[in-house]
């Protein structure tokens, strides 16, 4: 005897609300990128609210105290200086997220004006700025941005610059391919066939529908402006000033003391690592949420 | 007359070299007149009217040669401005994919506001209740609220709806179907051509349409010209083709589509063969390839799109409009109702040694892979 199968009314799938409604519905579905965006909230509040959380002043430290293992008093050890490791830790996500934030803006916006200039113009136009991003995309980021440091000094806004710029070509060249081949789309033509301005067309038309490129890119490149920031610092081309706790900086600073103080290595290095590893689950997971739309 | 479009060739110049795409195509359209253009894909329909609309695939198709007078202005010569200020507002177009031919990231609404502001000097709020007027006219329940939906809301025939309340927003006074309902459910296409007929028929707009279906324009135009390989091969009233096929080419495709009233023992007659690689200089008659009744000068001439009794007077347009062909051997009313050629002892011509090595065998195969060109529909 079979069984009697009971027919249950399920819900169906519910309507859909709206790209973006339905990108974040997905977006919370993904387990791999909720852990990012918490790795993420941990560090960003971690920056923000540094100077409460702090135990210590992370510029001044007890010299007697230099080199402590982790305790209670301090929960990952002192540095040489005797300065709070946890404290710098805190202090070293403001640096790292805001240098990269704000280099990722900076490629960002270089980026999308070749971009939408390339693949807006196309022709004569787009062969030169292309040709040109080649020869910027053909030197690894770190050399290029490394260049770009020694050319303009030491410091904060020089890092952003640095990096900022060597990341451009990425954006650029995204940005152009997807406008190259959205000009191509059956809307582009029916808007053509509408009367829209060319400059419409792009501005309006073309350009919302490549953001979302953009946006999964942009993520993704924070993960990595994390990791350039910090190794621009471990290269000794960090903010420049010893009183800055910087990430990469601490890094070198420890390296000396590798065999008798390893966890002055160990916390920098995995802060580094959780917010890149944070930014690029993320980044995935807005890759993932956002494209089903197109083939829907 | 509204439109005449004369002697218009359009090439293609890619990588692969030149694709001959249109060749000398002329027809004519009055004022609120229909007019169905049928071809298979490849044919040069579609280019045809991007052509119209100057809107061919940059930087790869050119306008080689022809006029394409609208209202008695030759569009080929409009600067790109006037021409811009012309489309949408005088001729509009509808596309095949109703999923692909709107924005997917703008509100219906923001799509129709703009249209109608492209053109129009409205406010917002005057452009929206214009927008709701029209998705009502088309069909659509509650148009207000779904103003504010995006594309993927609506499902496939309500797309196309939203298409064609789009293209009739500024009133044209021609609208160019291309193939309106390829892409839809057979119950949808009769109820978006019905819409599409009621609509333009109570505007008076004239109307291209544009379809690979003979089934598709039976019903919807007042005459039909039926294009080959960039070559109009016939041309005549809807009534007239349907009754007095003339062309081989048409003849085969009535041929090639099911009929319900046939017998059973009623064969389909497919056209064997597949059409010519366009990217071939024409020489003699495009279809001579896949032709049962060819001739020995078909292979060399291609005939000239002419009225069947030569003499009278020829009217290009109009529910009078003359029957012409571009045959040499036009298939008589016996032979176009047998799908085959009657006549005791003829047989096709064979191939002049030419024909052989321009890459077209006798079959009508191609030996050389050749693309779809245009836009492929």
């Amino acid at each position: 005897m079979s069984q009697p199968i009971a027919i249950v009314a399920r819900p169906t799938a519910r309507a859909s609300r709206g790209l973006w409604r339905d990108a974040f519905r997905r977006l919370m579905r993904n387990g791999p990128a909720l852990v990012g965006a918490v790795c993420i909230v941990i560090f960003v509040a971690a920056a923000i609210l540094a100077p409460v959380i702090a135990p210590y002043d992370p510029t001044i430290g007890v010299l007697a105290d230099g080199k402590q293992g982790p305790s209670l008093a301090h929960l990952m050890g002192t540095d040489l200086l005797g300065r709070d490791e946890f404290t710098r830790v805190l202090y070293g996500a403001r640096i790292s997220l805001t240098v990269g934030v704000i280099a990722v803006v900076i490629g960002l916006a270089f980026g999308c004006v070749i971009g939408a200039i390339a693949g807006g113009a196309g022709g004569k136009v787009d062969a030169v700025l292309m040709r040109v991003t080649d020869v910027l995309l053909a030197i690894p980021g770190i050399l290029l941005a490394i260049g770009i440091v020694a050319w303009l000094g030491h410091g904060q806004v020089q890092i952003m610059l640095a990096v900022g710029i060597s990341y451009a070509p990425i954006f650029a060249r995204l940005l152009r391919g997807t406008l190259l081949s959205l000009r191509e789309a059956d809307f582009a033509t029916a808007a053509r066939a509408e009367g829209a301005t060319p400059a419409r067309i792009l501005m309006r038309h073309l350009m919302p529908n490549a953001l979302t490129p953009l946006i999964v890119q942009a993520t993704l490149a924070l993960a990595t402006a994390i990791i350039d920031v910090a190794g621009l610092g471990f290269l000794g081309l960090g903010p420049g000033d010893p009183r800055v706790a910087e990430w990469g900086e601490m890094l070198t600073d420890s390296a000396r003391f590798l065999q008798s103080a390893p966890y002055l290595i160990f916390f920098p290095g995995a802060a580094i690592v959780l917010s890149a590893i944070g930014f690029n689950l993320l980044g995935d997971g807005l890759r993932e949420a956002i494209d089903p739309r197109l083939k829907r | 007359m509204l439109l005449s479009v004369r002697d218009l060739i359009v090439r293609f110049r890619t990588h692969d070299g030149t694709v001959y795409a249109v060749n000398g195509v002329s027809f004519d359209l009055e004022e609120g007149e229909t007019l169905g253009l049928v071809g298979e894909s490849g044919s040069g329909k579609s280019v045809t009217n991007l052509a119209v609309m100057r809107l061919l695939p940059q930087p790869a198709g050119h306008i080689e040669n022809g006029e394409v007078l609208f209202n008695a202005e030759d569009l080929t010569k409009l600067p790109e401005a006037s021409m811009r200020e012309l489309r949408g507002r005088d001729i509009a177009m509808i596309f095949q994919d109703p999923m692909t031919s709107l924005n997917p990231v703008l509100t219906i609404e923001e799509q129709m506001v703009e249209t109608i502001q492209a053109h129009r000097r409205v406010s917002s709020a005057d452009a929206r209740a214009r927008a709701i007027e029209l998705l009502g006219m088309v069909g659509i329940a509650e148009p207000a609220g779904r103003l504010r939906n995006y594309p993927h809301q609506f499902s496939g025939g309500m797309r196309q709806r939203v298409m064609i309340a789009m293209a009739l927003a500024l009133e044209p006074q021609l609208l160019i179907a291309d193939e309106p309902t390829t892409a839809l459910d057979v119950t949808i296409q009769a109820q978006v051509l019905e819409l599409l007929q009621r609509l333009t028929k109570e505007r008076g707009t004239a109307v291209i349409l544009i379809t690979h279906d003979l089934g598709v324009v039976a019903g919807m135009t007042g005459r039909i010209n039926v294009m080959y390989a960039g070559f109009i091969v016939e041309a005549a009233t809807t009534v007239e083709l349907f009754a007095k096929p003339r062309h081989p080419y048409t003849v085969g495709l009535l041929h090639s589509i099911p009929r319900v009233d046939a017998g059973p023992e009623e064969a389909l007659i497919p056209i064997e063969g597949v059409p010519p690689d366009l990217r071939v200089a024409p020489v003699g008659c495009p279809f001579a390839p896949r032709c049962a009744w060819r001739l020995d000068r078909c292979w060399t001439e291609n005939p000239s799109l002419g009225p069947l009794e030569p003499g009278i007077t020829v009217r290009t347009s109009g529910p009078e409009a003359t029957h012409r062909v571009a045959c040499w051997n036009p298939p008589t009313a016996e032979e176009a109702a047998a799908g085959a050629p009657q006549r005791p002892g003829f047989v096709a011509a064979e191939p002049p040694e030419e024909a052989r090595r321009s890459g077209t065998d006798p079959d009508g195969k191609r030996l050389a892979a050749s693309p779809e060109p245009g836009r492929g529909r």
